[in-house]
């Protein structure tokens, strides 16, 4: 996240999440959502939306309280913070759509020990001020998103031949069922990550 | 003294924060909380209708029904009877919850007019292991409720899960789970059915 390359301060917090930082395909942290809750695009969706909510929170906390934090009591308040708004964000899950929130089952609460939030609260939000701030956690979540819905849209389709519950496939597609099982996550996020670092190896190294 | 004004300035923040946030969930909490039980509520209408489905309403039963759950508090039972369009008793269906392994598990129960024998049950609420104890929701498991008697349960690591009787085969991999819903079953259904035998609603016709 620096402001190198003569762009601003806040165009690199806001952008640095979506790819040149992203923080699933190029950071590889926070894998738990990927692998667990990408085998359709709507709880994907749904995850990704809660993520930025705790992200951009949390971070805005964070950065409000950075000068009065204790070195050695920061990292609990940053899960005490980050613990806050995720059950904030599961009880509006439960209340304003409780069939998502039952496909999400325990994954919501799971976003307290999601190291992509701490990772910003310390990298970042501990550090920065409350724009800069608020814009990482945008860009970041943004990403973390635009993450899960790329890996459950290929899941979805090839799972099912729908996406986002529309049929795309025609009839005579096969369904590769196993892409909705557990491995079908850990082959996908593989082959991805396999393609993505193919494509960006810079030449000679 | 000196102690205490150290561990005021170390913690303030940390105690503070800890209020302020508390105050916050409880705020939304309650802002939510009829919201999230009128969920609960319509879906515990709806599983119900899978498990029983001639039924068309569902009646509370006013008559107090206490349940003594195995650490020794009591709780007032929600039992509901379930009647078809011509308003006759096709069943009675109650939730039922205890300790699962990650978290509380509810469940809804359905069992015949009679009280004799089980309709099955549904998941309401379950966090349980992905893999492992949730598929205590797949068809596998639940169908050895059904048609099993209405009394005491026994679990079994080994068996023929098939056979309709009282002795449930436990999920492979998930022996918590397993006796945390036979320890549900157990708790509920034979206080409940006890109660309801003593103050006659089994066996009642209902207007």
């Amino acid at each position: 996240m620096s402001a190198s390359n003569g762009s601003s301060p806040y165009s690199a917090a806001l952008l640095s999440g979506l790819w040149k930082e992203n923080p699933t395909f190029r950071l590889l942290i926070g894998l738990c959502p990927p692998l667990a809750v990408t085998a359709a695009v709507k709880p994907a969706l749904t995850m990704g939306l809660s993520v930025i909510f705790v992200l951009v929170c949390s971070n805005l906390v964070v950065s409000l309280m950075r000068n009065l934090l204790k070195p050695h009591l920061r990292i609990i308040m940053f899960t005490v913070t980050i613990a806050t708004f995720v059950t904030i964000c599961d009880l509006f899950l439960k209340a304003f759509t409780p069939t998502m929130s039952e496909i999400l089952g325990a994954y919501v609460p799971l976003i307290i020990v999601n190291c992509l939030i701490i990772f910003r609260a310390e990298a970042c939000a501990s550090k920065s001020g409350l724009v800069v701030s608020i814009l990482d956690a945008i860009g970041m979540g943004t990403g973390f998103t635009l993450a899960l819905c790329v890996l459950a849209s290929i899941r979805e389709l090839l799972a099912t031949g729908r996406v986002f519950e529309i049929q795309v496939m025609p009839d005579a597609f096969v369904p590769w069922l196993a892409l909705q099982m557990p491995v079908g996550a850990f082959v996908t996020l593989g082959l991805l990550l396999g393609l993505i670092a193919a494509l960006t190896r810079k030449k000679g190294a | 003294m000196s102690k205490l004004k150290l561990f005021a300035q170390e913690s303030w923040l940390l105690l503070v924060s800890s209020f302020v946030f508390g105050l916050l969930i409880a705020v939304t909490n309650a802002a939510l909380s009829g919201r999230i039980e009128l969920n609960k509520s319509a879906k515990l209408n709806e599983l119900t209708r899978t498990l029983l489905p001639d039924a068309e309403t569902f009646k509370p039963v006013e008559a107090q029904i206490e349940v003594t759950l195995p650490g020794g508090t009591k709780e007032t039972a929600q039992v509901f009877e379930a009647l078809s369009a011509d308003k006759q008793r096709v069943g009675w269906s109650f939730r039922a919850y205890g300790s699962g392994f990650a978290d509380t598990i509810e469940l809804v129960v359905a069992v015949d007019g009679g009280f004799q024998k089980m309709m099955g049950y549904s998941v309401l609420a379950s966090s349980e292991t992905p893999g492992f104890g949730d598929q205590i929701k797949n068809d596998y498991f639940r169908s050895q409720f059904v048609n099993a008697p209405a009394g005491p349960l026994t679990l079994a690591k080994t068996g023929d899960p098939a056979a309709i009787d009282s002795q449930i085969v436990a999920i492979s991999g998930a022996t918590v789970t397993s006796t945390a819903v036979v320890g549900i079953f157990n708790a509920f259904l034979v206080q409940i059915k006890d109660q309801m035998t003593e103050k006659g609603l089994i066996g009642h016709v209902s207007q």
